[in-house]
């Protein structure tokens, strides 16, 4: 049935082409939750790279501060059928963060992980060469606790999901595994052109 | 056996404006129950492209009323459903919903009292379905209403609770205004906290029961402060609406 | 504006009352007065007290003792899918 009068959300002609199918446009920035906030302390913070390479690397909060870092502007969507254009981050590239550590070469798959136990997959052809970001600032200010800070994964080209908040590590595997929503009927993959939403999309 | 949750087409049969933010929809239902008050209804729009969306609202009026169902909705200015509901929708129109639904925060007179209600903002719509099955059983048990509101202009059924609580002495209804208080009013004058919620509940002796429902953040805090000064966790019963206004 | 930015995750945390419509439609019953003991810390709350968080890809009911995840729930175009590895078990009386 349809209710008379209500016409849901948006998409204006003028950026319908920037709209991924099935999104719909917003101007503010919705809060995803899945679960309470974390607050871990800046001191206990810590960002660790795993799994199959030659030695994990960890960054302290401070450390991670110095690392050469990235301004980027994109578009994001969110699985839940918003897109938000031109959101403007700053953070350390994947590709910078790489630099310190010999990946192996049976890695294919990336697990990010984050506080309060949030995980997600990504192809590891995916996160480098420029397309994903640990980001720390938004709109030019640090990253709000509830988007994600002090610091959270960002990979535009994929539903925002992906983009774990609260990240603290990649862990680089052999295979692809779900993660949080992945395991729950979510694509493995989530490209919004494609509209991969869920599992067999 | 419960028959199953389905989602039926209502008709919207009445408007009633309660506030300037605030409006009740009277709806006809055709697979119509009797809910357990403290229930609510799931309500489902769709947009011509296939857009749909999901929000719950309480039923305000007694389930001795039947046929029908009564649904209070504040409107949230930037909110996506509250505008359409209050602004959109005339009688005549049609609503799609499913209910009644949840058996956690429900009270009849079966289960007696001492009644501690605690509401803010439209969290007062599911306590008053309470109060009006209160009434129709005419059930001599005392009960209390704590209600915050920003302003006495924001008060929903304001009249009819003063009908409901004039020559019943077992019910007292207790207003606290967070923003503007009216001019000589003598009542409480801020949010709620444990030294009103004890004045409150002093008079209601032992084994209450407490149903507190209305913004997140305001169930979160008079919850806690209810269950530190002694209440047994069963016994406090909430409702959090989300970011509803307070 | 930072901290009311902080508060809108707590804001929009609701009681698992309010996803009764979503439970019932999976177990064809009320489940919200059912009794779900958490798997790590083995406290019992009633299904309708657990806290749920909805403005996401799926609903998530955390112990409100823990706040682990005890279920969650996804919808997606074909399927509903339901974890409950969270929980130890889910009691419910014989008459609903
Ligand atoms: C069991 C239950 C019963 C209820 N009963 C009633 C009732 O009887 N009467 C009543 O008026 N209400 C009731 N509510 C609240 C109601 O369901 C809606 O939440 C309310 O009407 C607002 O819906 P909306 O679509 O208008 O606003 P929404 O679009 O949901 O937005 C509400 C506010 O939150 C903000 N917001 C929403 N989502 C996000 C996000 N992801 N990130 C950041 N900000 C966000 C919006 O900007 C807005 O300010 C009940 C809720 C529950 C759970
Ligand atoms: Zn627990």
């Amino acid at each position: 049935m349809i209710s008379r009068g209500f016409f849901g959300r948006r998409r204006p002609a003028e950026v319908e082409n920037r709209l991924p199918p099935g999104q719909y446009l917003v101007t503010d920035f919705p809060v995803l939750s899945a679960g309470p906030t974390p607050h871990t302390p800046l001191d206990r913070w810590s960002f660790t790279l795993e799994g199959l390479v030659g030695s994990p690397v960890s960054w302290s909060w401070d450390s991670f501060l110095k690392l050469p870092s990235q301004a980027f502007t994109v578009d994001i969507s969110c699985v839940t059928k918003w897109t938000k254009l031109g959101t403007k981050w700053l953070g350390v590239s994947v590709d910078t963060l790489l630099q310190s550590v010999h990946v192996d070469g049976t890695a294919r798959y990336v697990m990010a992980f984050s506080d309060g136990g949030y995980t997600t997959n990504v192809p590891l052809a995916e996160m480098v060469n420029g397309q994903a970001f640990i980001a720390y600032q938004f709109d030019d200010k640090p990253l709000a606790a509830v988007h994600g800070g002090p610091a959270r994964l960002v990979v535009p080209h994929l539903y925002f999901w992906k983009s774990a908040k609260w990240v603290r590590g990649l862990r680089f595997i052999d295979h692809d595994e779900p993660g949080f929503w992945e395991s729950l009927g979510y694509n493995m993959h989530g490209d919004p052109w494609k509209e991969e939403r869920y599992s067999g999309d | 056996m419960q028959p199953a949750l389905e989602w039926q087409v209502g008709e919207v049969t009445r408007v009633r404006t309660e506030t300037p933010r605030t409006k009740t929809l009277t709806l006809a239902l055709p697979k119509w129950m009797a809910h357990r008050p403290g229930q609510h209804y799931d309500v489902s729009l769709t947009a011509p492209d296939g857009y749909r969306t999901e929000r719950s609202y309480s039923a305000a009026s007694e389930p001795e009323r039947a046929g029908e169902v009564d649904l209070t909705v504040e409107r949230i200015d930037d909110g996506e459903v509250s505008p359409y509901l209050d602004d959109v929708l005339m009688p005549g129109d049609q609503l799609e919903v499913r209910g009644p639904i949840g058996g956690y925060f429900v009270w009849d007179v079966s289960l007696g009292g001492p009644l501690l209600l605690i509401g803010g903002g439209s969290g007062v719509v599911p306590l008053m379905a309470m109060l009006r099955h209160r009434a129709a059983q005419k059930a001599p048990i005392p009960a209390r209403l704590l209600y915050s509101s920003r302003s006495a202009q924001e008060v929903i059924y304001r009249t009819e609770f003063e009908r409901l609580a004039d020559g019943d002495g077992e019910l007292e209804v207790v207003f606290t205004f967070t923003r503007h208080a009216p001019p000589g009013w003598t009542g409480y004058q801020r949010r709620i906290d444990p030294a009103m919620l004890d004045e409150v509940m002093q008079s209601l002796g032992n084994g209450v029961r407490s149903y507190v429902c209305g913004p997140t953040l305001l169930v979160e805090a008079v919850s806690n402060a209810l269950v530190a000064m002694g209440l047994p966790a069963g016994r406090v019963r909430t409702e959090r609406f989300g970011p509803t206004g307070t | 504006m930072d901290d009311e930015v902080a508060d809108m995750n707590m804001a929009l945390m609701v009681d698992g009352n309010a996803v009764a419509g979503e439970l019932q439609q999976i177990f064809g019953r009320d489940m919200t007065t059912a009794v779900a003991r958490c798997a790590g810390c083995a406290s019992d709350a009633e299904m309708g007290a657990l806290l749920a968080f909805t403005r996401g890809p799926g609903v998530v009911l955390r112990c409100p003792t823990c706040r682990a995840a005890i279920a969650r729930i996804v919808e997606t175009t074909t399927a509903i899918y339901l974890d409950a590895r969270g929980a130890a078990y889910v009691r419910m009386g014989s008459r609903p």
